[in-house]
């Protein structure tokens, strides 16, 4: 346990001190910053255009951390050989896993609170009530990036950092494509090309699933239970990625 | 008692999916006694750091065994009590020279109270205790590696396994290595080390694995290894009668040159030393010089036979 929460530890003040960081916050806050004026040129009201926006951008920066930090991390580890130093110890290959993702994603959680501060108050600023579905949105993004994270440490575990980004952009691209897979399952009369793409669709996580952005921006209704239920199929791809990524690292030569 | 154990080892790489099988280490079997300072030498490519990552865990053989303690070195278990350095220094450039040392010692598990006192002791050792604010990234490679070394002197381990360890460093900081290896050696520390300079292994080893393309060439003791070789006795002796040099000759000696009143003798290794010394007393005649005339370790491991190694 001692183990997990040191690399845990080191890997947020590795993120912390990288300027990589900063850069992408500072781009979030940028793009918050001109979405408050983008509401005058749609033909809805400015908050509305302003939590669309808001919301799609938390989504974009999670993803932009997680490729380009969760990514580098664990390959950057590897090439520079710096896991020489953890590993040659007495900790298993599961500390070290489990505590490079817990140190990423509280970084990205933290991250991603910054960014929706940012977010509530220039919704506060154009005068409207903030509204307690926005907190439900945040949460599912945290989760959604907290299987990105998972799926970027999966993907470094047996592939180049700019292969596992490429994967890892290419995993967040399907996941939100998966339920037109599965319009297109349902739709083929070919059983070989529907099963084919049912496989797909039923390999794929779905990160819709984590996309209230329309409820909340238009102002639906959610399901009862349906905040937990994506919580907890998050919380399953989470474990599942680390996982596959624990089984895969055990087994490799460093 | 053994506490480094390979049996019948051998890893296998692929350098891409359809390339072929190659062997870098093949069916090895050697020991590191407990207590013991022990070399590992081999030219490039002989499979020694193959063999210390097996060692460490850090890639798995292909066939064999490798235990440390008895324990299987693939499990952190095994670990415990055991520094690894490395040809490298491989270090958190974000971090100070104390954070760095205290991320090893939180790794290792170090009772938290005795942390700052243990992080101050092995600083002195590696002289480097003016540095302690200083990041890693402002350190020289040499400060570097002895910033490894601190990190592998926490905690007291019993085990020290060290891949070519004083490589790239300048003297003081090779002298330093060296004067530590024997103190720890002294305190009955289990020292196994690679090196490529063979003094290393004559000043501080007691005993030496030799490797060459993957194969163990020779396990023993450094003398054991250097009396393969001798090559004979040089003498000199005060001047001979001219009837005594057919007799010595039949012993087998050679014959050198003559200054004066000074012969130079030979005795090749297969020469019996005892009957000529005999002989030459019976004659009166008076030994000036007895030298010991050998092949140097680099001579004997790179130059001596086809192969390159012994």
């Amino acid at each position: 346990m001692r183990a997990f929460i040191t690399i845990a530890i080191n890997t947020f003040r590795e993120t912390i001190r990288n300027k990589v960081l900063y850069n992408i916050l500072l781009a979030a806050g940028v793009v918050l910053f001109l979405s408050m004026s983008f509401g005058d040129l749609s033909i809805f009201s400015r908050v509305q255009v302003m939590a669309d926006f808001g919301l799609t951008t938390m989504s974009i920066t999670g993803l932009l951390l997680a490729v380009f930090i969760g990514v580098g991390m664990l390959g950057k580890e590897i090439s520079s050989k710096t896991i020489y130093m953890v590993v040659t110890k007495p900790v298993s290959r599961e500390a070290f896993i489990t505590g490079k993702f817990a140190g990423l994603f509280v970084i990205l959680v933290l991250n991603l609170i910054l960014v929706g501060l940012v977010f509530l108050l220039s919704i506060h600023v154009l005068g409207s009530a903030i509204k307690f579905k926005l907190g439900w949105a945040v949460l599912l993004i945290i989760m959604e990036m907290g299987v990105m994270v998972s799926a970027s440490l999966f993907f470094s575990t047996f592939s180049t950092p700019t292969l596992a980004a490429i994967f890892t952009i290419g995993f967040y691209i399907c996941g939100h494509l998966n339920d037109l897979v599965g319009i297109g399952a349902e739709q083929k009369n070919n059983l070989l090309w529907s099963g084919a793409l049912k496989v797909i669709y039923y390999m794929l996580p779905n990160l819709e699933h984590f996309n209230i952005r329309t409820q909340v921006v238009y102002n639906l209704g959610i399901p009862q239970g349906y905040i937990f239920t994506a919580v907890c199929y998050g919380v399953l791809y989470i474990a599942l990625f680390l996982i596959l990524s624990i089984m895969f690292f055990s087994e490799k030569d460093l | 008692m053994n506490v480094i154990e390979l049996r019948n080892v051998s890893k296998f790489y692929r350098k891409d999916f359809w390339a072929p099988r190659v062997s870098a280490v093949t069916e090895l079997t050697i020991s590191v006694k407990k207590g013991v300072i022990t070399g590992f030498v081999g030219p490039n490519g002989a499979g020694k750091t193959t063999t210390i990552k097996m060692i460490m865990g850090l890639i798995k053989p292909s066939e064999g065994k490798v235990t440390i303690c008895g324990k299987d070195a693939f499990l952190p278990a095994s670990r415990n009590g055991v520094a690894y350095l490395c040809e490298q220094p491989y270090l958190y450039a974000h971090l100070t020279v104390f954070e760095t040392l205290k991320f090893a010692a939180d790794l290792l598990a170090l009772p938290p109270k005795s942390i700052a006192d243990e992080i101050k002791r092995v600083l002195s050792i590696v002289e480097l205790s003016e540095k302690s604010n200083m990041k890693v990234k402002e350190l020289s490679k040499g400060m570097q590696q002895r910033l490894t070394m601190a990190s592998a002197l926490l905690g007291d381990p019993q085990i020290l396994i060290l891949d070519e360890p004083m490589s790239g460093m300048d003297p003081p900081g090779r002298r330093l290595f060296r004067q530590l290896f024997n103190d720890l050696g002294n305190k009955g520390k289990t020292i196994f080390f690679s090196t490529h300079v063979l003094d290393d292994i004559e000043s501080v080893c007691d005993e030496v694995i030799v490797l060459s393309k993957g194969k163990l060439v020779f396990s023993g003791e450094v003398k054991t290894l250097l009396g393969r070789g001798f090559l004979g006795t040089e003498m000199v002796v005060s001047e001979l009668k001219e009837q005594d040099i057919p007799i010595l000759m039949q012993y087998g000696c050679v014959m050198g040159d003559s200054d004066g009143d000074q012969q130079h003798l030979f005795l090749p290794a297969t020469c019996d030393l005892l009957k000529v010394q005999n002989f030459l007393f019976e004659k009166q005649t008076v030994l000036l010089s007895i030298n010991r005339r050998a092949k140097s370790m680099e001579e004997l491991l790179y130059h001596n036979s086809d192969a390159g190694v012994l």
